[in-house]
C-alpha cells in the first residue's frame, strides 16, 4: 500500500553530514530513511538538510525556541499557581509526508468524517445502525459521552463535526492507521501554523526545494466553515469561546480568534434572552450566531449538563435547540470518538456509505463479544486493555509490562464487566530524524557559544485536521506531528516530554 | 466590543503607563541623589509617598524606626519599588500585570505590541535584568522605559485606531493624570516644607524642580516654554495647564475626553457611558478654567480635586462600559 518506488530510487549520494551514521531503530518504520538511504521522495530534501552543520542547526533551534517564548506561543502548565507557561518543545527537522501518501490520507479522512457524521445524525435520530444490529445498543447507551437529551435535535446547518483532529500512526510496515478520532475540541492546530512560520524562516532553501503545501489558510477556511452553518445569512457574528487565560490551550484560542478576526469571549460575556444568545459589549448587547466553543460541553449550560456548575451560559442549549445559534463542535459528538465505538467505525463506513474503509485502524477486540473476549483473556500479556469510560491513561493495562497480579486483576474485571473493556494490540510508532541538542546546551537555557547536538530517530504520530462545512469535509494538507523526545519513549504528549515538528506535505509532481 | 475585553484594554494601558512612570521616577530620583546635596530621605521618601504605599513600605522594612526611617536608604526604597512581590506598585508586579492583561486580550493587540510587552516581561523575570539592576542601575530604568515606550508607540503605529486602542489610550491618559497630579503634589508639599528650612537654597530648589520635570519627561519642554527660568509657580502652572505638553493635567484630561467621546459619542444617548463622559467633560472644563487664574497656594486642593474626580470617573467607566458588577 505504501509507495513501492520508495526503496528503488537509484543511486543516492552518500550522506556524510548531519545524517551520517543515522542510527535507524530496529523493527520500526522510519519516516525518512530506509536503513541508511533516504526514501525516494525525500532524497533531495535529505541531501540538503544533510549539508547543514550541527552548529547551524543548534543555533537555529535555540533561536526558534526563543522566538516562540517571546511571541508567547506557550501552553500553561496545569497545577502551577504562578501561571507558569512553557513552550511546546519544537524540533526544527521537519516530518515530511509524500504526496502519494497524503492523497490516500485525504480521501480516507474525508470518508471517515462522512461516516462519523452520518453515525451521529443517526444516533441522535432514528438509530438505524442499532436496529440493524451493527453496533450493540448497550455499547452506545453505556458510553458516557452519549447524550440522550439531544436526540431529535438537528444542529443549525446540519453539521456536527466542524473541526476534527484524527490521530494517525504508522506501524512497522509503514501502514498508516487511525489511533483515535477527536471530535469534541481537538487542539494543536495553532502549532501547525506557527511551526511553519519558523521552518520557513530557518530553512528557506530546503523548504523551497521540497515543494510543500501551505497551511496558513487554515484560519480562513475555519472562519468560512463557521459562517457556513450560521442560522442567519447576513452580518454573521461568530465568536470563539474560551475557558480563559488559565486554560492550557489559551494561546490557541487567542490565536484562532485573532487570525480569524473574531471576538474571543468567555462564558460570563454571553447571556441568553428569549432563546437568543447575546454578548455584553460596550455598546450594549450584541447578537451571537455561531460559537466556536473550546470549552468542554459539560460546562456549556448549567441548566442542561451540570446543575451544580456555575460555569457556562444559562439557557444556551435552549437557544441551540431553537436553532438560533450554531455550536461548533456540536454537543454530543463524544459518542462517536468513544473508545467503545472506535472498533465499529469500519462497520459504519460500510453501513452508511457502502464503501470499503480507505484507512486502516488499530486491531481492536470488543470484550463484550464472546469470541473476542476469549482471545483477549488468552493473550492478555500481549494486549493493551482500556476501560471504555476512562481517559488519560487511567483504567488501562499494558499487558507486556504488567505484573502477574495486574494481569489477574484485569482478567477478573473483564470477566465481570465485559462491556467496559476493549483490547488492542500494542501499537508501534514510526520514527523520524530528530535534532537532539547536547544536554549541556539545553539545560542552561541560554544560547551557548558552541552549541551542538546530533540527529537521532524519535517516535512520532500525526494529527491532521479536517474541517466540515455545509459543503462537506476538507483536510488541511499538513498537521501536527508530535514527537516523543525522550529516547525509547512512545509518549508524545506535551505534558510528558513530547514536542512537535512541522509537517511538510509534498505537492504532487507538476 | 466585549466589555471584559475593554476592561483588559483599559488596564493594560494603565499598567504600561504606570510602569513607565515608576521607572522614570526612580531614574530621576537616582540622578537627583547624585546631583544635589540633599539628605537621602528628601530624595526617596516622595517616591514612596507618590505610590501611596508608605505604610506598607515601613511595615515591610525590619530596621525601620521613627529615628531612622527606611526611606532614608536608597537601596531599600528601590528594592521595594522594583522587586517587592508584596508591593502591587513595584515595577516587577506592574509589568507582570500589564503582561497578564495583554495576554488576556492577545487577539486584540497587534503582534508587535504584544511582543514588545511580552519581551519586557520576560526580561524583567530574567537573571540578566537582575545583573543590570545590580551593576548599571540607570541602564535598568532606561531599559524599562524603552520597553514601555516601544509598546505605547507600536500600538499607535500598528493597531487599528478604533475602540480597543481608544480604551487602552483612555487608560494611559487617566493613569497619567493621576501620576502627574500625585508627583506634583508630593513635590510641592516637600518643597514647601523645605523652603521653610533656612539651609535650603535656590540651587537646591531649582534642582528639585528640574528633577520633577525630568521624572515627567518634561524638562526640555518646560525650558522651551519658560526660556530657562525655573520657579515653583511656573513649573506647577506648566504641569497643570500647558495644553501642548502631553503629560500636563489639562492635556491628559482633554485627550481622555476625546477618546471617550470617540468610544461613546456625546449625542448617542442610546449607548451606555453617558455619566462617565459627562463627568469627564465637566472636569475638562474645570481644569481649563484653572489655567486662567493664578494657582497660588491652591495647588494642593486643585490636585486633590483632580485625583478624586479621576477616581470617580474610573468607577463610572467600570460600571457603565467595562462590565464591573
Amino acid at each position: 500500500m505504501q509507495s513501492q518506488s520508495q526503496s528503488q530510487s537509484g543511486p543516492v549520494a552518500q550522506l556524510l553530514g548531519l545524517f551520517e551514521n543515522y542510527p535507524s531503530l530496529a523493527e520500526t518504520y522510519d519516516e525518512m530513511f530506509d536503513g541508511s538511504t533516504p526514501r525516494g521522495p525525500f532524497a533531495r530534501v535529505a541531501a540538503l538538510l544533510d549539508k547543514m552543520r550541527p552548529e547551524e542547526l543548534a543555533r537555529a533551534q535555540a533561536l526558534a525556541e526563543t522566538a516562540l517564548l517571546q511571541q508567547g506561543v506557550t501552553f500553561s502548565v496545569y497545577g502551577d499557581s504562578r501561571g507558569t507557561e512553557k513552550i511546546f518543545p519544537f524540533c526544527l527537522l521537519p516530518r515530511i509526508v509524500a504526496a502519494e501518501d497524503f492523497r490516500r490520507l485525504d480521501r480516507g479522512l474525508q470518508q471517515r468524517m462522512r461516516a462519523l457524521s452520518m453515525f451521529l445524525d443517526d444516533i441522535y435520530g432514528e438509530q438505524k445502525i442499532l436496529a440493524a444490529g451493527v453496533i450493540p445498543t448497550e455499547m452506545i447507551h453505556g458510553a458516557g459521552a452519549y447524550r440522550p437529551m439531544l436526540r431529535g435535535l438537528k444542529p443549525p446547518g446540519g453539521v456536527r463535526i466542524h473541526i476534527a483532529g484524527v490521530d494517525l500512526i504508522r506501524d512497522t510496515a509503514g501502514t498508516w492507521r487511525v489511533l483515535e478520532d477527536n471530535l469534541r475540541t481537538p487542539s494543536g492546530v495553532s502549532y501547525v501554523v506557527e511551526n511553519r512560520l519558523i521552518s520557513k524562516r530557518m530553512f528557506p532553501r530546503v523548504f523551497d526545494a521540497a515543494r510543500v503545501h501551505r497551511v496558513d489558510h487554515y484560519p480562513t477556511r475555519l472562519a468560512e466553515t463557521l459562517r457556513s452553518v450560521s442560522p442567519v445569512s447576513e452580518d454573521v457574528n461568530a465568536v470563539v469561546l474560551t475557558p480563559g487565560p488559565f486554560n492550557s490551550a489559551y494561546f490557541e484560542h487567542s490565536f484562532l480568534a485573532r487570525t480569524m478576526g473574531l471576538e474571543l469571549v468567555q462564558a460570563p460575556d454571553l447571556f441568553v434572552d428569549g432563546d437568543k444568545v447575546y454578548c455584553r459589549t460596550t455598546r450594549g448587547p450584541k447578537r451571537v450566531d455561531v460559537i466556536y466553543r473550546r470549552t468542554d460541553e459539560a460546562f456549556l449550560d448549567p441548566d442542561v449538563f451540570r446543575p451544580d456548575s456555575v460555569l457556562g451560559v444559562r439557557g444556551l442549549m435552549k437557544a441551540y435547540a431553537a436553532g438560533n445559534v450554531a455550536l461548533a463542535n456540536a454537543p454530543g459528538n463524544g459518542v462517536a470518538d468513544d473508545k467503545a465505538v472506535y472498533p465499529f467505525v469500519p462497520d459504519m463506513i460500510d453501513f452508511y456509505l457502502s464503501e470499503e474503509p480507505i484507512l486502516e485502524q488499530v486491531r481492536t477486540w470488543v470484550c463484550l463479544f464472546e469470541d473476542d473476549r476469549k482471545f483477549v483473556l488468552e493473550h492478555l500479556d500481549e494486549m493493551v486493555v482500556k476501560a471504555v469510560d476512562e481517559a488519560g491513561g487511567y483504567g488501562m493495562l499494558m499487558g507486556p509490562q504488567a505484573s502477574k497480579a495486574e494481569l489477574d486483576e484485569f482478567r477478573t474485571k473483564i470477566t465481570a464487566e465485559p462491556r467496559r473493556y476493549i483490547a488492542q494490540q500494542r501499537v508501534e510508532l514510526s520514527s523520524c530524524p530528530t535534532w537532539i541538542p547536547d544536554s549541556s546546551s539545553r539545560a542552561s537555557g541560554a544560547i551557548s557559544l558552541s552549541p551542538s547536538g546530533r540527529v537521532e530517530p524519535r517516535r512520532v504520530d500525526l494529527r491532521p485536521y479536517i474541517l466540515t462545512s455545509r459543503e462537506g469535509p476538507w483536510v488541511l494538507p499538513g498537521g501536527l506531528t508530535r514527537v516523543a523526545l525522550k529516547r525509547g519513549s512512545y509518549v508524545v504528549n506535551s505534558s510528558q516530554g513530547g514536542g512537535s515538528k512541522d509537517t511538510w506535505v509534498m505537492k504532487e509532481k507538476a | 466590543m466585549i466589555s471584559r475585553v475593554a476592561d483588559h484594554c483599559f488596564w493594560f494601558g494603565r499598567y504600561v503607563e504606570r510602569a513607565e512612570a515608576t521607572a522614570r521616577m526612580l531614574g530621576a530620583a537616582s540622578s537627583l541623589a547624585l546631583d544635589a546635596e540633599l539628605p537621602p530621605a528628601q530624595v526617596w521618601r516622595p517616591v514612596i509617598v507618590v505610590t501611596g504605599e508608605e505604610q506598607q513600605f515601613r511595615e515591610s522594612q525590619a530596621g525601620d524606626t521613627d529615628d531612622h526611617p527606611a526611606w532614608g536608604d536608597a537601596e531599600l526604597v528601590q528594592r521595594f519599588m522594583v522587586w517587592a512581590e508584596h508591593n502591587g506598585s513595584s515595577l516587577h508586579q506592574t509589568l507582570r500585570a500589564a503582561r497578564w492583561n495583554a495576554r488576556s486580550i492577545r487577539e486584540v493587540l497587534s503582534l508587535e505590541t504584544w511582543e514588545a510587552i511580552n519581551e519586557l516581561h520576560l526580561w524583567s523575570d530574567s537573571s540578566g535584568a537582575q545583573t543590570i539592576y545590580a551593576n548599571h542601575r540607570d541602564q535598568f530604568y532606561h531599559h524599562v522605559r524603552r520597553g514601555t515606550q516601544l509598546a505605547l508607540g507600536l500600538m499607535r503605529s500598528t493597531m487599528l485606531h478604533d475602540e480597543p486602542l481608544d480604551f487602552i489610550w483612555l487608560g494611559v491618559l487617566l493613569e497619567r493624570v493621576s501620576q502627574t497630579a500625585r508627583m506634583l503634589d508630593v513635590q510641592h508639599h516637600a518643597f514647601t516644607a523645605a523652603s521653610k528650612n533656612p539651609t535650603g537654597g535656590e540651587i537646591i530648589e531649582t534642582a528639585l524642580w528640574l528633577s520633577l520635570l525630568r521624572a515627567l519627561s518634561g524638562s526640555e519642554a518646560y525650558l522651551k516654554r519658560s526660556a530657562g527660568r525655573v520657579s515653583s509657580d511656573a513649573v506647577a502652572r506648566f504641569l497643570v495647564s500647558e495644553a501642548a505638553f502631553p503629560r500636563s493635567i489639562a492635556y491628559c484630561v482633554h485627550s481622555a475626553y476625546d477618546r471617550l467621546a470617540d468610544i461613546r459619542p456625546p449625542d448617542r444617548h442610546d449607548l451606555p457611558g453617558g455619566s462617565a463622559l459627562e463627568q469627564l467633560r465637566v472636569l475638562d472644563v474645570w481644569v481649563t478654567a484653572r489655567g486662567k487664574e493664578p494657582l497660588g497656594s491652591s495647588v494642593h486642593d486643585l490636585l486633590t480635586h483632580v485625583v478624586d474626580e479621576v477616581h470617580e470617573i474610573c468607577g463610572l467607566l467600570g460600571k457603565e462600559l467595562l462590565g464591573a458588577a
